[in-house]
């Protein structure tokens, strides 16, 4: 045990368990909030008895992607920036048997990889993907996102950021996703019985969190360095669904809805799909 | 595995030769975007990968489908994806990964007449150097197999799938639309004459395999163990130390950046393949590749019956270019004339690079549509013959 003003050594027993003690401490800025969204990612996996042997960790190219890249024990593969859910595609075909659990960030998965994103929840890819919404481009130094809000001073909109905001759980609910929901960081619980009951579903499970960046959304839009003022940011801007069922139309802008937007794991995808296929189509 | 080969004499175009190629080397997985002319092989794919219990896709571009071909092989499918000019530029992005991550692979590339859309149904050579040097940050080797037949395409595919295996990395048939095209012959053989090679496996157990040998770069034959083996394997776009964690140190990125290179040309002597003719008493060579080697070569016999002393040389692997064997050729020769399909001067470069000033070069060039008329290249052997 360790006293007060010495580091711990003492690794939480679920990184313990399932990340490699050699990558650790992982490289996030203090009061960033991955390290609260990877501890729900690794609640749900012990809960539902994944295992390193049966499940892969896929990432895009950004902060989240870079501090749980080659963090699992099992196998790692990260992928380039906005080729996420490309490289899933091809891992989740030529494996069907495996669980894949993929990272990926506002930048990675609705700008650069928009395309695929769309595509992998038309074809209802069966992985769980977390979305990572911190409303900026953390790793390059608080460059604009297509999530960050209209007025926003970025490094990139010094006068204001005049864009509209990408409602990506709106795009994966049209495209096709068996599972879609959004959760706040501080959200712990529904977060975590989310993630479970998404890779339980046949089908993408598109699970998207608003999280804490101190060191740019903080620093850039907020004017501030301290975590718990972005937290109370992301509070003040999201509602519950039905919370949202009392408020207008004017109460309701540039407010995030939290909760689940869909489950409809009899929708099936193309994993699925093209085994059945295979049944009539192989020959040798 | 079932084979699926089926053995048999074939009157079909290069692109299907280079599907029946992929299928009998073991590929199992094709991602594709159409695009002319290279969509007949995706066609054939998409028919023939079911009988095989492989998995055939058409993805949403060709990023996509780089990216997906490379994933599926590190989920242990032997992959192909194919593409033409302007979908080349775009695999490129993707190239890189394979690259840096040693992940065996097929690329072909079906030239058209470009730049940009170019002329989409006709021939072009333009690719020669994009395939070699076009995926950003250097510190790579390149391998690239190019045919001139439909049987080529097929031999070559197979070839192709071997080389990716045997040196862990991406592998380019480079060919082109006159041999994309062609409908001829194409004669495959029982399965037991083809000659297949099934992917290194690590024979350690995973606390002792090192996943990328950085200490031993020129290292071929290296196993690559797949997701769910149990090896615990990363794979990143990062510069990665050998066990592919990302690093910044200088030493790690001089150490990767050597064996991206090194296991290519350290094994120089595993990768030659070339082809000549009448090359024994030849005073003036004729150099082209891929389908412009067959109007070169019915040149090279017009010019014999009007009795010049010219041979023939052909590239048949085109990366690593095949330096020594060009130096060969141009220290037996007074001239080389290289017939190719655009008009910067590519394969042309390359052999006055390899010729050392043993020969004189000239470039003999043409925007593409239309491959070179037999004619037209004896006539300039006609101009050039002193
Ligand atoms: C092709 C390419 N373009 C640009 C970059 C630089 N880049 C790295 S991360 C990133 C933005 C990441 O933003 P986001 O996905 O929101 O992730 P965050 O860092 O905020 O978690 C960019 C632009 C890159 N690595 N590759
Ligand atoms: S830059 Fe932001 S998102 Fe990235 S690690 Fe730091 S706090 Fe987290
Ligand atoms: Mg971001």
């Amino acid at each position: 045990m360790s006293t007060v003003g010495e580091t711990s050594n003492v690794l939480h027993p679920l990184v313990e368990k399932y990340l490699r003690k050699e990558r650790m401490p992982h490289m996030a800025c203090s009061g960033c909030g991955i390290g609260q969204v990877v501890h729900s990612v690794l609640l749900a996996i012990d809960e539902l008895g994944l295992t390193p042997k049966d499940t892969v960790w896929v990432q895009g190219v950004g902060c989240s992607s870079r501090i749980t890249y080659s963090t699992w024990v099992g196998d790692n593969v990260d992928a380039h920036h906005g080729r996420m859910f490309a490289v899933a595609t091809g891992l989740k075909m030529a494996r069907p048997d495996m669980n894949f659990i993929c990272f990926t960030g506002d930048g990675d998965c609705g700008a650069i990889g928009g395309n695929h994103f769309i595509h992998a929840c038309r074809r209802n890819l069966d992985v769980t993907a977390i979305l990572f919404n911190n409303g900026i481009y953390g790793m390059t130094g608080g460059q604009v996102a297509p999530t960050s809000p209209v007025g926003a001073v970025t490094t990139t909109t010094p006068y204001g950021n005049i864009e509209d905001p990408f409602d990506m759980c709106q795009m994966a609910v049209a495209a096709g996703a068996s599972y879609v929901a959004r959760w706040r960081v501080t959200d712990f619980k529904a977060l975590t019985n989310s993630l479970k009951k998404g890779i339980q579903t046949k089908g993408l499970a598109f699970i998207e969190v608003l999280l804490q960046c101190p060191t740019n959304f903080g620093r850039y839009v907020l004017k501030t360095s301290n975590p718990q003022d972005v937290l109370k940011w992301i509070k003040d801007h999201s509602v519950s669904q039905k919370e949202a069922e009392k408020l207008s139309k004017e109460e309701l802008a540039g407010k995030y809805l939290i909760g689940e937007f869909v489950h409809r794991p009899e929708r099936t995808g193309i994993v699925e799909r093209y085994q059945e296929f295979l049944k009539t189509y192989q020959k040798y | 595995m079932p084979s699926g080969v089926i053995p048999g004499k074939y009157f079909v175009q290069g692109d299907e030769a280079i599907a029946e190629g992929a299928i009998a080397a073991g590929c199992r997985f094709f991602a594709g975007y159409p695009i002319t002319p290279s969509s007949e092989t995706s066609e054939t794919m998409a028919r023939r990968l079911p009988e095989v219990g492989g998995v055939c896709l058409q993805m949403e571009d060709e990023l996509a489908s780089i990216h997906a071909v490379g994933a599926a092989s590190v989920g242990g499918l032997k992959a192909l994806t194919i593409s033409s000019g302007p979908g080349i530029s775009l695999k490129l992005e993707g190239l890189g990964w394979g690259i840096k991550n040693e992940i065996p692979y097929v690329v072909a590339d079906v030239q058209r007449a470009g730049p940009s859309n170019g002329v989409a149904t006709r021939v072009g050579q333009g690719d020669f150097y994009t395939i070699r040097y076009g995926s950003a940050g250097g510190n790579h080797s390149i391998i690239a197999l190019s045919p001139k037949s439909t049987q080529e395409a097929f031999d070559l595919t197979i070839d192709c799938f071997n080389l990716s295996e045997i040196f862990r990395c991406p592998v380019f048939l480079l060919t082109d639309e006159t041999v994309g095209h062609t409908r001829e012959l194409l004669v495959i053989p029982e399965e037991d004459e083809l000659k297949v090679v099934k992917r290194f496996k690590p024979t350690v157990p995973p606390e002792k395999f090192v996943m990328y040998p950085l200490d031993t770069p020129g290292v071929i034959n290296y196993p690559f163990p797949n997701i769910g083996e149990g090896y615990g394997i990363c794979v990143s776009p990062y510069t990665h130390n050998s066990k592919g964690y990302a690093s910044t140190a200088q030493d790690i990125q001089e150490k990767m950046a050597r064996r991206l290179v090194l296991k290519v040309t350290e094994n120089l002597d595993k990768l030659v393949r070339v082809e000549s003719q009448k090359m024994e008493d030849a005073e003036f060579a004729v150099i082209a590749y891929g389908g412009n080697a067959r109007p070169a070569v019915a040149a090279v016999d017009m010019a014999r019956e009007q009795g010049m002393k010219v041979g023939f040389f052909r590239p048949i692997i085109v990366w690593p270019f095949p330096d020594a064997e060009v130096l060969k050729v141009a220290e037996k020769v007074k001239n080389i004339l290289v017939c190719e399909l655009n008009i910067d001067g590519q394969l042309s470069r390359e052999v006055a690079r390899a010729s050392k000033g043993k020969a004189e070069v000239f470039h003999f060039g043409s925007g593409g549509v239309e491959p070179h008329l037999p004619a037209q290249i004896s006539n300039e052997i006609r101009r050039l013959y002193k």
